[in-house]
């Protein structure tokens, strides 16, 4: 290694800071490369018209693809039901995560093995979890379907319920509340019982001790959920697009259909759309680390 | 490992009942009645899936094709044609598929990992200056999901001439890589520091510190690494839906949706193909329990 070489000029501080940045170089380089600069290159390409021949180079277009995005209606609807389905699938998921959290606060009988079951929906492999969502809902022969239609008559004949984005909401609660329940559950168990047992005493009830006592000691991880669920559902793409494919158009899908599933595909208009994204979520997580999480 | 499971049970269930019992004097009755139904409500609607999904994988299509549908199958219809279909099958190489993805788990996870231990040591354990902007640059990546990064990481992949399973395994192995430097980068940073001196007391460099007396006292934590490295790439749809074009080459979730496109109701194969795709991650799942928290909270990379 060349640091040997050098042993004799350096001190042992300097020796260590060396081998730091030798053995964490290969990966920020990698990282670098397949983060860093794929960003930039993203603003170069939203400028750009890529031809499908890829031995051809980018074609500039100046500010063209943004001016389309602004009048494209499907860009408005994939913006505004990212922004619905982001919200409630978050609150959603966070909300469920807290409630399983609280019937969790005290240890019970086989308490290891329930929690470990709770968590499968969020553990399960996405593609096997997605079908067979498709599968209870299917119009035909679907259980869940038929549960929901024919017995319950929760919604009319004819209709796909899993078309609604009411659904694709309530399919990613399903499958992301666990995450909220882990981190949360670690939180509450923290909490010290005395607490409990001296609101107890004062006469404090069941809500009054569920406001004054569980939810200001929760505060913190909550706001932290509320915002790593964000990022994701505001991201997503593969849950999405599995469960119900480009019936409910999002951002995400809305970049992998003008990408990747259109033809001509349309990569430029696509880059520009991802980089809305990013703005709009770095905006997002600014603000909401200043006024919620108060960093 | 089985052992291990069952002693850690039955502790708990004993701890817990001790426990319970004090619980239950303070406690009304028709309280601990709520307390159990809103259990078994949770404990229904986060495995009713599951089992449905088993149950369709083994009953026969007359079964399953009928009005109304039914959640209990009658034992005359159970059958594993479906799984017979699914490994015997010549229009869907299903093994192929599941080789396919065992494959490219294996290895971008390997390769992750050997990357991701030093970078992991290094910002856990030496002192430089910009060591905590490695360490939070980490953190930035949390930002970017692969959605947004697809166009130009396809555009770079198609200049290099890797839309293939190369591609794909050199895409999951470096989204790999902050996933290793975080978990690596928590549990070095509890290996007591006295231990590496002790080494370095003997004589031992760095480097030899860290292949004789670290890593080997960090091997639970780079197995569960391992691990969870092999489930993001196992379970990663995006890319490989992208750069995979040829049929022998794709990966199970690829596999698995074509299947389910290109024929209607085969609901039975694809719940089959769905429950074999679930077992190694349950298994590895069952292996990873205690280091649960800190990796899943890391996310996933899609």
């Amino acid at each position: 290694m060349s640091i040997s070489i050098f042993d004799r000029e350096y001190t042992i501080e300097q020796k260590e800071a060396l081998l730091g940045y030798a053995l964490i170089l290969p990966s920020v380089l990698l990282v670098a490369a397949s983060l860093v600069y794929p960003v930039a290159y993203n603003v170069y390409l939203s400028f750009t018209e890529i031809p499908l021949d890829a031995t051809q180079s980018p074609e500039w277009v100046g500010l063209a693809n943004y001016e389309a995005l602004l009048t494209d209606p499907e860009f408005h609807q994939a913006a505004v039901n990212t922004v619905v389905f982001t919200f409630f699938s978050d609150v959603g998921a966070t909300a469920l995560g807290l409630g399983v959290a609280l019937l969790f606060r005290n240890t019970f009988r086989g308490d290891g093995v329930m929690r470990g079951l709770v968590l499968l929906p969020y553990i399960a492999p996405l593609i096997a979890v997605a079908f067979v969502w498709r599968w209870l809902l299917d119009g035909n022969w679907g259980l869940a379907a038929y549960v929901l239609r024919d017995v319950l008559s929760v919604y009319p004949g004819g209709e796909d319920i899993r078309r609604n984005i009411e659904t694709v909401i309530l399919f990613d609660t399903w499958r992301y509340f666990p995450f909220a329940f882990l981190l949360i559950l670690a939180r509450v168990r923290s909490i010290p019982n005395e607490l409990y047992e001296a609101a107890k005493i004062d006469g404090a009830g069941r809500i009054a001790r569920f406001k004054d006592i569980t939810l200001p000691e929760l505060k913190f991880v909550i706001a932290t959920v509320f915002l790593l669920r964000w990022i994701w559902n505001f991201n997503v793409f593969s849950d999405v697009w599995l469960f119900v494919g480009n019936d409910v158009p999002i951002l995400g899908t809305f970049v992998y259909v003008k990408g990747f599933e259109t033809f001509p595909p349309n990569q430029g208009f696509a880059a520009a759309v991802a980089n809305l994204m990013v703005v709009a979520l770095l905006v997002f997580v600014i603000v909401y680390a200043r006024f919620v999480l108060e960093w | 490992m089985l052992g291990e499971l069952i002693t850690s049970v039955a502790r708990s269930v004993r701890g817990a009942s001790s426990r319970f019992r004090r619980r239950s004097i303070e406690a009304p009755s028709w309280e601990r009645a709520l307390f159990y139904l809103a259990i078994g409500v949770v404990l229904f609607v986060s495995l009713f899936p599951f089992y449905y999904m088993l149950v369709t994988s083994l009953v026969d299509e007359t079964w399953l094709y009928r009005t109304p549908p039914q959640a209990i199958p009658s034992l005359s219809a159970l059958t594993l044609e479906n799984y017979d279909a699914l490994f015997g099958s010549e229009t869907a190489p299903f093994v192929r598929y599941f080789l396919n993805s065992l494959l490219i788990a294996t290895v971008s996870s390997a390769l992750g990992l050997a990357f991701s231990i030093f970078g992991a040591y290094s910002f856990a354990r030496l002192e430089y200056p910009g060591r905590t902007l490695f360490a939070r640059g980490v953190l930035v990546n949390y930002m970017f999901a692969g959605i947004l990064l697809v166009i130009p990481l396809f555009q770079i992949i198609v200049a290099l001439d890797l839309v293939n399973r190369i591609g794909l395994v050199v895409t999951h192995f470096i989204f790999v890589i902050p996933l290793g430097l975080y978990l690596l980068g928590n549990y070095f940073r509890s290996v007591p520091r006295e231990i590496e001196e002790a080494g370095l007391m003997d004589g031992y460099s760095r480097l030899e510190v860290i292949v004789r007396i670290t890593l080997p006292m960090s091997k639970p934590a780079i197995v569960a690494t391992y691990m969870y490295a092999f489930l993001l790439s196992w379970n990663e749809y995006l890319y490989a839906s992208v750069l995979l074009r040829d049929q022998s080459q794709y990966t199970l979730p690829i596999g698995i949706e074509q299947l389910q496109y290109a024929y209607q109701n085969v609901w039975g194969d694809v719940m089959a193909a769905s429950v074999v795709t679930t077992i190694p991650v349950l298994l590895i799942f069952l292996y990873l329990q205690k280091y649960l928290v800190e990796g899943l909270n890391f996310g996933s990379m899609d």
